[in-house]
């Protein structure tokens, strides 16, 4: 993998044992959303550890996901603290919950993902004042270099899973 | 399983600062020292009489075997250990455990940064532009990097899920800058209202920026050693009742991936620190709850029990945490006022509220003789504190708790 990667001014670097985060970011390449999922009792993890934090096998196989999910929590940026990012504020961060595996292996649990909320195309950031709680999103995948993607949530016109709730301004 | 105790048999018994700025102009390795110095002389303590050294840091400090000699100390036990937040209870917990283990009989714990004119904590200058990699790129490609966005969903779903409102916990800011007005030493001693915070520019929704801490220059220093040794001391001791340090939820790497989110770590250690010390919340008299940022002393305050979870915001906003009010909070001020100090200012000011002698502008404080008078620019100590509790926090999924009494 070519090193590093550049984006919005930051270095991004996944050297080639980065155990966790290579194959996870070659499959998003791919625009491919895939998480471990643990051989011996098959629950999904994100990120991609080296155990399964449910019964502890080292064993594990890419299985990939819908992308598809609800936005759990959110932030919007205005005051950007990377240079990289303030000519994109105010921007949203969202916290995804997918659709697999919601309240598994108990009520707390679900697989979440951060990532910024954008435009159908992956690349341009969605109008912050579109972000709720409660909103559907699917994956997008913003390619950054020859060799890594990030994967992104843009909105669906899915009907919102629960109430639908939005910092009052 | 329950968890064993060393109540009342350790005590804090000396405690020492340097000035809170935003520009020190010296060394933390100066700054500590003078803390450090300043704690030994508060403890009618000699320097051969300290032989343990811990702090805690993030690169960013000077380590205990540079300090602990130029005040002439030998070391019979040291330690550097990375943290930040609640590492100032954890560490007291820490000592108590090497003076029990037999290494060593008295421990001072310091905390040294200069926090604004060097290494900044929130984030900004060099630490923006640091590569990105490991962990890190869960959360920091997406313009997620600073304390403040990371722990900002943990506060917005706390508002989805119990209509807790920025007006609420905006109170917060408001008691500890009525605190801090009584307070010399603070950065900050104007009195701001509920108005002044939420009209505030916006950092990262849904915080605004009197929601956050002041990135502070500042030294601190505490003294542990057994209620035996205590004693024998010029200063009136401080009993430890119970200690929790750095207890943790459930994929404590990654804080939001376990909810709900906006339960905080203080489910967990507060079983055992009201455990060992045998008493509840109703007990309390003083708390001091890391005010990083608003909220969080709004969510430690709840989960620690002193209300019910999800009224947390109605309980901040009731004028209970206020001098004057039943159980005031950070009567110094706290971070967001007099300074940040990743936690040891809070225990300093509640060690000094149980010896009667916070340092007001009370012409007797030093004596104990105080006012009582809480309009601007007079008195910060609380009448008949007996029992006070900190709330250490690291981020929602890490905090310690440590509970004292005169
Ligand atoms: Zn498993």
């Amino acid at each position: 993998m070519p090193q590093p990667v550049s984006y919005r001014g930051m270095s991004l670097i996944v050297p080639d044992n980065d155990s966790e985060w290579k194959e996870y970011y070659a499959h998003a390449r791919q625009h491919r959303l895939m998480l471990r999922a643990c051989n011996a009792c098959g629950l999904m993890r994100y990120p991609a550890m080296h155990a399964c934090p449910w019964c502890m096998d080292l064993g594990w196989t890419w299985k990939e996901v819908s992308g598809r999910g609800t936005i759990y929590s959110y932030e919007t940026v205005v005051h950007a603290i990377q240079p990289g990012f303030k000519d994109a504020t105010p921007y949203a961060v969202v916290l995804v919950e997918l659709d697999e595996q919601r309240a598994k292996p108990t009520a707390d649990e679900a697989l979440r993902i951060i990532a910024n909320l954008v435009k159908p195309d992956g690349l341009t950031f969605e109008d912050a004042k579109e972000v709720a709680i409660g909103r559907r999103v699917r994956v997008v995948f913003q390619d950054v270099g020859e060799s890594m993607a990030l994967p992104q949530f843009t909105l669906t016109d899915e009907p919102p899973q629960g109430r639908v709730w939005r910092l009052p301004e | 399983m329950a968890m064993k105790t060393l109540k009342d048999k350790y005590c804090i018994v000396g405690v020492g600062e340097t000035e809170y700025s935003r520009g020190s102009g010296r060394t933390t390795r100066a700054m500590a020292v003078e803390a450090m110095r300043n704690a030994i002389l508060d403890a009618g303590l000699r320097a051969s009489d300290v032989d343990g050294v811990l702090d805690y840091q993030g690169g960013d400090s000077t380590f205990a075997n540079h300090v602990a000699p130029d005040l002439g100390i030998r070391l019979n036990f040291y330690m550097d250990v990375m943290g930040g937040g609640s590492s100032t209870e954890a560490l007291i917990g820490l000592a108590m455990g090497a003076i029990e283990a037999g290494m060593c009989n008295t421990v001072a714990i310091y905390r040294s940064m200069n926090g604004y004119s060097e290494f900044r904590i929130g984030g900004t200058g060099a630490r923006a532009a640091q590569p990105v990699r490991g962990m890190d790129l869960a959360q920091v490609p997406f313009g997620m990097r600073s304390a403040g966005q990371t722990f900002g969903f943990t506060f917005m779903r706390h508002m989805y899920e119990y209509g807790t409102t920025s007006e609420q916990v905006a109170h917060v800011k408001v008691a500890h800058s009525k605190h801090a007005s009584q307070n010399p030493k603070a950065i900050q001693k104007e009195r701001v209202t509920v108005q002044d915070v939420v009209g505030s520019r916006w950092i990262v929704k849904p915080l605004h920026l009197l929601d956050c801490c002041l990135e502070t220059d500042n030294a601190t220093c505490v003294i542990v050693t057994s209620a035996e040794r205590a004693r024998d001391l010029k200063a009136r001791p401080v009993y430890i009742m119970g200690v929790a340090g750095r207890v943790s939820k459930p994929r404590v790497d990654y804080h939001w991936v376990h909810g709900p989110i906006s339960r905080v770590a203080g489910y967990y250690a507060k079983d055992i620190v009201f455990g060992q010390a045998g008493i509840g919340p109703e007990d309390v008299d003083v708390t001091g709850s890391y005010d990083a940022f608003t909220f969080t002393t709004m969510l430690q305050l709840e989960e620690y029990g002193f209300c019910k979870k999800g009224e947390g915001g109605a309980y901040v906003s009731s004028g209970i945490i206020e001098l004057g009010g039943k159980r005031p909070n950070n009567t110094s001020g706290g971070h967001l006022c007099e300074g940040y100090t990743h936690g040891m200012s809070m225990v300093i000011e509640n060690v000094r509220q149980l010896r009667r002698t916070v340092d007001d502008t009370c012409p007797g404080a030093a004596d104990g003789k105080h006012s009582y008078d809480y309009s601007v620019g007079k008195c910060r100590q609380v009448r008949d504190a007996e029992i006070t509790m900190n709330l250490g926090w690291a981020m929602p999924a890490t905090g310690s708790a440590l509970i004292m009494r005169i």
